[in-house]
């Protein structure tokens, strides 16, 4: 089966929270009859949107994994990636920004763009996908999507140009004018299904003109054509304007924008039209793997079918059937009976099913081509990894966050244990950004992840998925030591009383390192450490780099040199060695002043003008640094920068003071030192621990 | 601090500045030489003095406004070695808020209330203003003046930009082009920024704290950089 590429989509719907992502998921999916029902998110069917696959977001109202889903549209194939609108799940958006073509940028009319759109729109910036933007929630009282356009291009620097012109507004809302076709467009019945297509009304007449002036002016800078049909006063034809807007929206230097109201069935359709006119197809874009035969040379993907085989593992599911991995492919096809390759641990793997999803339910297909997304079952990977056949490429490497917090959980009982660990096992293959480990002092699990919903949305599934019931610890800042100065060690570890004896001398020192976690320098000369020992110190030094002594948090940013040392020829051991490092680390670590770090988020809050300063007042409290304020209307956002151990439960204290009314975002910036009161006051909570102990 | 050397050497030392609060200043140009540099560099300097600035962007983000000073003080450290560089970047930080507004949003009163918000809480008690991006085609005299009130009542300092067209003659006596040319008794600190032809800056100081200047004072700015330098 070999499909024609250029009816391929590959998509991404991303906004902020609470803007009508799945909404408008789900009316898509209704529209091109891939479901026969419409459920709201909230609704009172309780069977809710058909994305938000699970339970928990249901529950929530909120979609927290990407499910990926296939449709088809006017002989087209839109696959697309549902992804999460809440800034803890950024990693989720990221990876989901990798495999996409194009996207589909939310905003509500009303609220306009917020700060997870900015977020958002960075990323996408960062992964150079074209966009167009849709302004939903038009029936809303207070929707003015002209005050959003100018968001669009003042807040976000896009080129944002509306492409339709709402034809009433809020409750008004009644359909939508084509600037490109100058035809008024309405949708009838109780879904929306029927399209019906009239003559522009006459109020509207001269509004529709001017902004269609402003669109063809904008769009004229793409087609020279077009430039000169308009130089020319003659008549241009629609396909020359859908082509300028096209290649504006490739090339990264137009946004267009629809308007609409999902919830009230309008707009939808002409949504998907869009998608098919203006978004790339995979032959448009170009993505990169890295050669690992070529040490980690960039290399340019083909899309070629005949190619060798190149895809990329974005997503795992754990499913009834055992694990389901969600690929996109690059160049090559994959079969069926097909042997592919992990390019990460070169383990092989046979194809056994090959599914197109949608949501929940599946589709068994028999081959998927280049620039397909699909999932597979039975194949043992983690997310990000690349799979391959006939080349040894890898998909570049995302960037993936360290966690900046973690929790300590307990299981309730001994069936509990057993399914923790599974459910444990699975998310840190899922995300990359949760990891666990088990403290061997206090043999407690710990998790930690990227913020505090984050770390909760994994407890409540491991309850509801695996059946594992756990008891919860505070939440703790995942606090780093490091040196601020060289500092000198010469150290002998000596145990020669009776038996075989112990025995190793270790000189040189430690300095800051700016970037980077350890060093080792081995400037060992004249052989006074035999060669075979030199590994055995730099265990020792990356032993004690495990736990600092003022907290106990690992230390980051040392480099450790040894120019001195002395052995012996019968009591000398890799152990002693070992222990001759750990002393001597000790010895420099304690005169390198060393100092605590924490991480520092990047908050924004957002909310009415009038309580600007009660949230800056709380900000300041919390031993944050106000980097700026941004006023607009009666609108203002507060930026900061704020030790993330101040921010918990900072959203009730924000919803008391502002009555609601201000929301925060907040998303990992920095480590940075702790100041020396917080630093003593942990200091003494630690040595207090360890007399507990 | 330990920033001495750093305020020393700074060629803007030759303004006179930081003798005293409660006085304005215009930096003037044509769109594009180097306004915002300049003002950035002046609000560093007070904050090496101590000095807590407020930074109002008119018609800007917050994210470009922080990154001219990122950039500048990346500039500064290049040029002049800095023990810890990094408590510097932080400590000016904490001296450094940015304010930004809509065009027609920054008035005094808006102004007034914000700047209360912070001294009232103790949040942050600015001693210098920048304002960037100011219209003073719209801005009467009147507006002007409130501002200049409001500057005094609470004992700031504070330093606008203007942007002066090509196509506009007209000049105050004092050789103060327009838009501020029936303004310009208001300011205590006048600096036009000229084009030469070699692609330097030159600022053309018309007056420093009151007295008027003759011939300038033998400043520029590094086309390349727009950092200040000595002729």
């Amino acid at each position: 089966m070999k499909k024609d590429l250029k009816k391929v989509r590959n998509i991404g719907i991303s906004a902020h929270i609470d803007s009508g992502k799945t909404t408008l998921t789900e009316r898509i999916l209704y529209y091109t009859q891939r479901i026969h029902a419409i459920h709201e998110v909230r609704g009172k069917d309780g069977v809710g949107a058909t994305m938000d696959s699970m339970e928990l977001e249901k529950e929530r109202g909120i979609t927290i994994q990407s499910a990926a889903t296939y449709c088809s549209w006017k002989d087209s194939d839109i696959n697309i990636i549902d992804t999460p609108g809440h800034v803890d799940f950024t990693i989720e958006v990221e990876r989901a920004l990798r495999v996409l073509d194009g996207a589909v940028l939310i905003l509500c009319s009303v609220g306009g763009v917020q700060s997870q759109s900015i977020t958002v729109n960075r990323q996408m910036t960062r992964y150079k996908v074209p966009r167009i933007a849709f302004i939903n929630k038009c029936d809303r009282t207070g929707a003015n999507p002209f005050r959003v356009t100018q968001q669009l291009r003042d807040k976000l620097d896009l080129n944002a140009v509306m492409i339709q012109l709402p034809i009433g507004l809020e409750s008004d809302l009644e359909g939508m004018i084509d600037l490109i076709a100058m035809k008024a467009v309405y949708f009838d019945g109780d879904q929306g299904d029927n399209i019906r297509i009239e003559e522009i009304p006459a109020r509207l007449r001269d509004e529709a003109e001017a902004k269609r002036e402003e669109l063809l002016d904008a769009v004229s800078m793409f087609s020279d054509e077009l430039m000169e049909a308009m130089l020319e006063e003659s008549e241009i034809p629609e396909a020359m304007i859908h082509d300028a807007i096209r290649r504006g929206t490739l090339s990264l230097e137009l946004t267009p924008v629809m308007v609409g109201s999902a919830y009230k069935n309008k707009g939808v359709q002409l949504l998907l039209d869009a998608v098919l006119a203006y978004l790339p197809c995979p032959t448009d874009v170009e993505n990169t793997a890295l050669d690992l035969d070529q040490g980690e040379a960039e290399v340019v993907v083909s899309n070629n079918p005949n190619d060798p085989l190149v895809a990329l593992a974005f997503k795992l599911e754990d499913g009834r059937y055992g694990q389901l991995t969600y690929i996109r492919t690059y160049q090559g096809m994959i079969q069926k009976g097909d042997t592919i390759i992990n390019s990460r641990t070169g383990k092989k793997s046979k194809v056994g099913r090959l599914v197109r999803m949608h949501a929940n339910e599946m589709e068994e297909i028999e081959s998927a081509g280049s620039g397909d997304i699909v999932a597979l079952f039975g194949i043992d990977c983690a997310s990000g990894d690349s799979f391959c056949n006939g080349v040894n490429w890898s998909m570049s490497s995302m960037h993936v966050p360290a966690p900046v917090i973690s929790l300590a959980i307990k299981p309730v009982d001994n069936k509990a244990q057993i399914n923790m660990s599974k459910a444990l096992n699975r998310f840190t293959k899922e995300d990359p950004t949760f990891k666990t480990f088990v403290d061997h002092e206090t043999s407690e699990t710990i998790i930690s992840g990227m913020g505090e919903l984050h770390l909760e949305v994994y407890i409540e599934r491991m309850k509801r998925e695996y059946n594992a019931e756990v008891e919860v610890g505070a939440p703790q800042v995942a606090y780093r030591e490091t040196i601020t100065q060289r500092a000198e060690f010469d150290y002998t570890h000596k145990k020669q009383t009776g038996g075989s004896g112990q025995y190793g001398k270790v000189g040189g020192f430690m300095e800051p390192l700016e970037e980077g976690e350890y060093e080792f320098v081995d400037a060992i000369v004249g052989g006074v450490i035999p060669r075979e020992f030199i590994s055995s110190c730099d265990k020792g030094f990356q032993k004690s780099m495990a736990k600092g002594t003022l907290t106990g948090a690992p230390i980051t940013g040392v480099r450790v040199t040894i120019n001195d040392g002395s052995y012996h020829a019968v009591d000398s051991s890799d152990i002693a060695f070992q222990l001759a490092a750990i002393g001597a680390f000790k010895q420099g670590y304690s005169k390198a002043m060393p100092v605590i770090m924490e991480p520092i988020m990047k908050v924004a809050v957002e909310g009415p003008s009038e309580f600007q300063g009660a949230v800056m007042g709380s900000l300041n409290q919390r031993r944050g640094v106000i980097i700026g304020t941004f006023e607009e209307g009666n609108y203002t956002v507060v930026e900061a920068e704020m030790p993330l151990a101040e921010m918990f439960g900072y959203s009730t204290t924000l919803r008391s003071l502002t009555q609601g009314k201000a929301e925060f975002t907040m998303e990992f910036a920095t480590y940075k030192q702790v100041p020396k009161g917080v630093a003593e006051e942990l200091h003494k909570a630690f040595e207090a621990q360890k007399k507990d102990a | 601090m330990g920033y001495e050397p750093l305020v020393q050497q700074n060629p803007l030392r030759v303004l006179n500045m930081g003798r005293e609060n409660n006085q304005m200043g215009l930096v003037m140009a044509r769109a594009g030489l180097g306004k915002t540099a300049l003002l950035v560099q002046i609000a560093l300097d007070a904050i090496l003095r101590g000095k807590r600035v407020i930074h109002v962007s008119i018609g800007e983000t917050i994210e470009k406004t922080k990154s001219w000073y990122d950039d500048i003080l990346q500039l500064i450290l290049q040029e002049h070695s800095v023990n810890r560089p990094h408590e510097l970047i932080d400590m000016v930080a904490r001296h450094r808020m940015i304010m930004t507004f809509k065009v027609a949003a920054f008035t005094r009163s808006r102004l007034e209330e914000r700047l209360n918000d912070l001294v009232l809480q103790d949040i942050f008690r600015p001693n210098c203003l920048i304002v960037d991006g100011f219209d003073f085609e719209t801005t009467d005299r009147e507006a002007l003046e409130d501002i200049k009130n409001l500057m005094e009542s609470m004992n700031m300092q504070a330093w606008f930009s203007a942007i002066h067209h090509r196509g506009d003659s007209r000049i105050s006596p004092t050789g103060v082009p327009a838009p501020c040319h029936e303004i310009d008794d208001l300011f205590d600190m006048i600096i036009l920024l000229k084009p030469e032809h070699d692609a330097t800056i030159q600022l053309d100081i018309i007056r420093n704290y009151g007295a008027q200047v003759e011939g300038g004072k033998g400043l520029l700015l590094d086309p390349t950089t727009m950092m200040v330098k000595e002729m």
